[in-house]
């Protein structure tokens, strides 16, 4: 049964790359009863262990999210920002963002000159206040905010904001709660700072020092009209990546998660993406190298405040996690 | 030799992330040479050559050659494919490939012919996306021989031209397994104290990840990197490296300055010719990795001149592979005779 | 089948010589009569029942390289001769010469290429020919300007029936010619092999001109584009769909009774064939049908992919059909009313 009321939770909560306090402490709290120990790594990663005395298997879902930081309040209230992680002017004009206060704003631009591109520089975030000391009070240069979107479902499929990756969390949180009897020692990390360049995971890899590493985390799909093209699809199951930007999954780790796919009838399909990396990309040249892989959930209109993902791959990729830990 | 090596070694493919499926050939040619075998867990192969002392020289040269991948299976018994590794996509049209599936399947990858295309269309270049493997197979019959992420290689029979030049896919950088394999030969006639590693390193076109984790295996106190560079051709700078006048040394921040002029002091005692080059930052080679492994490795870069790097037709002096491995067998061995805390200490 | 011989001869336009001598070998040991005709054409003939004149004819030559300079270092600058994609052309070994020197074609490291150079297709005179020297001396005993140069690509059998060389176009013509010639049909006809098509028709326009054909038969591989992304009304012809009737291309329009009957006479004897849909392009026939009095002319051709490059493909299938289609066409055509 999905679970949508956690996974409402987890997509609403503010969290971007850097400022991952809030859900670390709201995962926290769900797996507490479920971990023989949570350790907080000095970068921020969350550290969830089983232990066993057999294979050292690391499980890694990024905790944060895209957003934006401010760089300049003016004057008359206008604020400007940077983006954190993958975005850019085109996608950003006319959306609204929150912050950790909880106060709103909305993306506006300047007037554009004949034929002139739309910048970051060119947009700026009006939050809706003429209050110059309001405005002084409560926006301040480094704060970051994040898209305003509500969550909504259909019979199987949901729209939310930061799918990538809370529904990789969702995924090791329900692992976490259905732990399977085994005698390996499982890391379950929730990671900080994937959307900047991985760099949670980077540290991860190197403490726990892994026999076996599996990001989960969301990639694209080639279903839509005259999207990219790609074989994956919403509702094709749980999707075992072959190659990315960031990684050349091991040739025994693509088998091992093939095979376990298979003997546990869970339904899967290949994944070779074009661009963009996942936390196994440090993870697997960590110290003398760790053989890994990545399950990915596929996922419509990345990186925008509206990503789209099937709940029966969701299932199959938590079966396909729980099956190789075993 | 060294061609009988690189002529075997190069009809072979090794491509970045399935480098172990013919790894008993090139362990075939280390052996005589080498006293013991291991690998990182990335697959990059090392083979030391024990010496008296506690020293360790790690040579390093990638093993990993671009190739294709297999992202599906269409209609016709095509293939459309995503590269592994940069290609240079204008090398691949009109070429021989084979398909590493459940066997191993011949396939073109062709264009239309010039007589449906228009003088706008032929002046553009041809993307990776719009080119296909065909196999000559239905659907059908491809769906149980291939799958999606299988790999493929463009087929190209080692060449000789005029006198010592020979041209094949994967000089980049098996040329430098060469030179490994020649140095290790001529450290076989002497009794060197340094613990020297040789390292057939994984993945360096993906982005340098075998240097990165075997360099930390390895944990040396130096590393030799070995890679190919640009060798003259008529585009290029009239001052540019040339084939058959020696390998090319590397100057710059990711080379150790010292370390560096040892080498060339050696190769000038003993007549051996070099070129040389100026890299201000990056090197786009091993050594950006090796440099900063654990606490950081003094590295030089000695590279090989190849022309049309990235084709089917890499093209090299076999003369500047032997010079080069008979210049680090006797580096190598002048090492064991310095003091190299002096040389290395700044 | 003579096909896995005749693609690795080279034999570019102008310069068909060992090509034309594997021929000649080959009806000699037949016991053909033949003789070569002034411009290199040969001219064969299979004496049998007769009622009117035919001429079948395919083409010797192949598209190729001719060498135009050589640099102070070595290096072989090039032309086209016949129509090459320029994108076809790098990483690509040739053999040069009598001798067979061999080279590979080389271009700019695509490292070092500007993102301007990047946006558009080498042009040929960016691309030169690499041997493996290193001065201009050390070229010139081996090559010299006018020498030719082919495309070296081996012929390999793969997939489902199928068939990779250079120079299908149009080697498989050839073959099937030599096929019928080997047959001792009771049917008379010409066999001819012309010289220079790929160049301007040069070779058929004389043949035609000795031998004043009542039907040309010219026998061709011909355009084939039916990859993905490519619309079916794009594609010309379809590997695997049996032997090509042309309707109508740049150079001929073909009698249309002739080739209807033609048709007819593939579907009375079981031969798959299909209508060539594109009109670009042309052949021998282009000059027989126009040659002194003029001829009927009729196309069948081979459907090749990727023709004009290194690594054409055909099926063996095809080639069949074609073949059995060109020896009723000739029977037929022959009984007499």
């Amino acid at each position: 049964m999905f679970n949508s009321e956690l996974m409402k939770k987890l997509s609403d909560c503010f969290s971007p790359s850097g400022r991952e306090k809030k859900i670390c402490e709201m995962i926290m709290d769900e797996i507490k009863d479920f971990a023989d120990e949570i350790t907080i790594d000095p970068l921020g990663n969350l550290i969830a262990r089983k232990k066993g005395a057999g294979k050292k298997i690391l499980f890694s879902a990024h905790m944060d999210q895209i957003g934006l930081i401010i760089t300049h309040v003016d004057k008359k209230g206008f604020l400007r920002f940077a983006n954190v992680g993958g975005l850019n002017a085109k996608e950003l004009l006319g959306l609204r963002m929150v912050f950790l206060n909880g106060l709103e704003g909305v993306i506006c631009q300047e007037e554009l000159k004949d034929k002139e591109t739309l910048l970051t520089s060119k947009l700026f975030l009006d939050v809706a206040s003429t209050d110059e000391e309001f405005i002084r009070n409560n926006f301040h240069i480094g704060d970051m905010c994040v898209f305003k979107t509500e969550y909504y479902e259909t019979e199987d499929c949901v729209i939310c904001k930061a799918a990538d990756d809370r529904i990789g969390c969702y995924i090791l949180i329900e692992a976490l709660k259905n732990h399977p009897k085994t005698d390996n020692d499982i890391y379950y990390v929730f990671s900080v700072q994937e959307e900047v360049g991985c760099r949670g995971a980077k540290t991860a890899g190197y403490t726990i020092e892994p026999d076996l590493a599996i990001a989960v985390d969301v990639t694209a799909t080639g279903d839509t009209p005259d999207g990219i093209k790609m074989d994956v699809k919403l509702g094709g199951g749980a999707a075992i990546k072959l190659m990315d930007k960031s990684i050349i999954t091991h040739t025994d780790v693509k088998e091992l998660l093939t095979n376990t796919a298979e003997k546990n009838n869970i339904k899967y399909q290949y994944e070779i993406l074009e661009f963009g990396g996942t936390d196994a990309g440090p993870i697997h040249t960590s110290r003398e190298g760790v053989p890994s892989g990545v399950i990915s959930i596929p996922t419509r209109n990345l990186h925008t405040s509206g990503e789209i993902f099937n709940k029966s791959d969701v299932e199959e990729c938590i079966k396909l996690v729980i099956a190789v830990s075993k | 030799m060294l061609k009988e090596f690189l002529f075997d070694i190069c009809s072979n493919h090794f491509v970045s992330g399935f480098e172990h499926i013919n790894g008993d050939i090139l362990k075939k040619y280390f052996k005589p040479y080498t006293d013991s075998f291991e690998m990182d867990r990335l697959g990059s192969y090392i083979f030391k050559r024990a010496g008296s002392n506690d020293t360790k020289i790690m040579l390093a040269a990638h093993i990993d050659e671009i190739g294709l991948m297999v992202t599906s299976i269409l209609e016709g018994g095509f293939l459309s494919f995503s590269t592994v590794g940069g290609f240079n996509s204008s090398s691949l049209v009109a070429q021989d490939v084979t398909v590493y599936g459940k066997e191993n399947i011949f396939g073109v990858i062709g264009i239309k012919p010039p007589h449906l295309t228009s003088e706008e269309e032929r002046k553009k270049p041809l993307k990776i996306k719009e080119l296909y493997i065909d196999t000559g197979y239905t659907k059908e019959e491809l769906e149980k021989l291939v799958k999606i992420g299988d790999i493929a290689t463009v087929n190209r029979k080692p060449l000789s031209l005029q006198g010592s030049i020979i041209s094949a896919k994967a000089f980049d950088d098996r040329a430098c397994i060469a030179v490994m394999l020649e140095a290790a030969k001529e450290l076989k006639k002497i009794s060197h104290k340094s613990n020297v590693y040789f390292t057939a390193t994984a993945q360096e076109e993906t982005g340098l990840r075998g240097a990165k984790t075997s360099s930390y295996k390895i944990a040396p106190d130096i590393g030799i990197v070995l890679d190919v560079g640009f060798g003259k051709t008529p585009d290029m700078p009239a001052d540019s490296p040339q084939l058959g006048k020696g390998p090319i040394v590397a100057y710059g921040g990711r080379l150790n300055t010292k370390l560096t002029k040892k080498f060339v002091e050696i190769c000038k005692k003993y007549n051996y010719p070099m070129q040389h080059e100026a890299v201000p930052a990056r090197t786009g080679t091993d050594t950006d990795a090796v440099q900063v492994s654990r606490d950081g490795i003094p590295c030089i870069l000695l590279s090989i001149p190849l022309r049309y790097m990235h084709t089917s037709v890499e093209t090299i002096d076999i003369n500047d592979l032997e010079i080069a491995g008979k210049a680090l067998a006797r580096f190598i061995n002048e090492l064991d005779n310095s003091d190299l805390e002096e040389i290395l200490c700044f | 089948m003579f096909l896995n011989e005749l693609t690795e001869l080279s034999g570019v336009s102008g310069c068909e010589y060992e090509v034309r001598n594997y021929i000649k070998g080959k009806l000699s040991e037949m016991g053909c009569e033949f003789y070569v005709d002034k411009l290199g054409n040969i001219i064969a003939h299979n004496k049998g029942k007769k009622n009117k004149n035919i001429m079948l004819s395919a083409h010797m030559d192949e598209v190729g390289l001719i060498v135009s300079n050589i640099d102070s270092d070595g290096f072989i600058k090039f032309k086209a001769v016949g129509g090459i994609d320029q994108r076809v052309l790098n990483s690509k070994v040739v053999v040069i010469g009598e001798n067979k020197i061999p080279g590979v074609i080389g271009s700019k490291a695509v490292h070092l290429m500007s993102e301007e150079e990047r946006g558009s297709s080498l042009p040929i005179d960016k691309l030169y020919i690499d041997i493996g020297t290193s001065t201009k001396e050390e070229t010139e005993k081996v090559v010299n300007i006018g020498d030719y140069a082919a495309f070296k690509s081996d012929y390999v059998e793969f997939g489902n029936n199928m068939i990779k060389a250079k120079a299908l176009d149009n080697r498989a013509g050839c073959s099937i010619i030599l096929e019928l010639l080997s047959q001792n049909l009771d049917a008379d006809f010409y066999g001819v092999f012309t010289v220079m098509e790929e160049v301007g028709l040069r070779g058929a326009e004389t043949a035609a001109y000795q031998l004043e054909p009542d039907l040309g038969i010219v026998l061709e591989g011909t355009v084939c584009a039916d990859m993905p992304e490519v619309d079916e009304h794009e594609s010309s012809t379809f590997i695997g769909k049996g032997a090509v009737l042309s309707l109508m291309d740049n150079a001929t329009i073909y009698d249309i009774e002739t080739v209807r009957s033609a048709a007819k006479i593939a579907e009375d004897n079981n031969i798959t064939y299909q209508y060539r849909r594109s009109t670009s392009g042309g052949n021998d026939a282009g000059v027989i049908h126009k040659t002194k009095r003029g001829a009927k002319v009729v196309a069948i051709s081979v459907p090749c992919r990727y023709i004009h490059s290194s690594i054409s493909v055909a099926s063996k299938n095809d080639i069949d059909s074609a073949l059995k289609l060109t020896k009723q066409v000739i029977i037929e055509n022959q009984k007499g009313e």
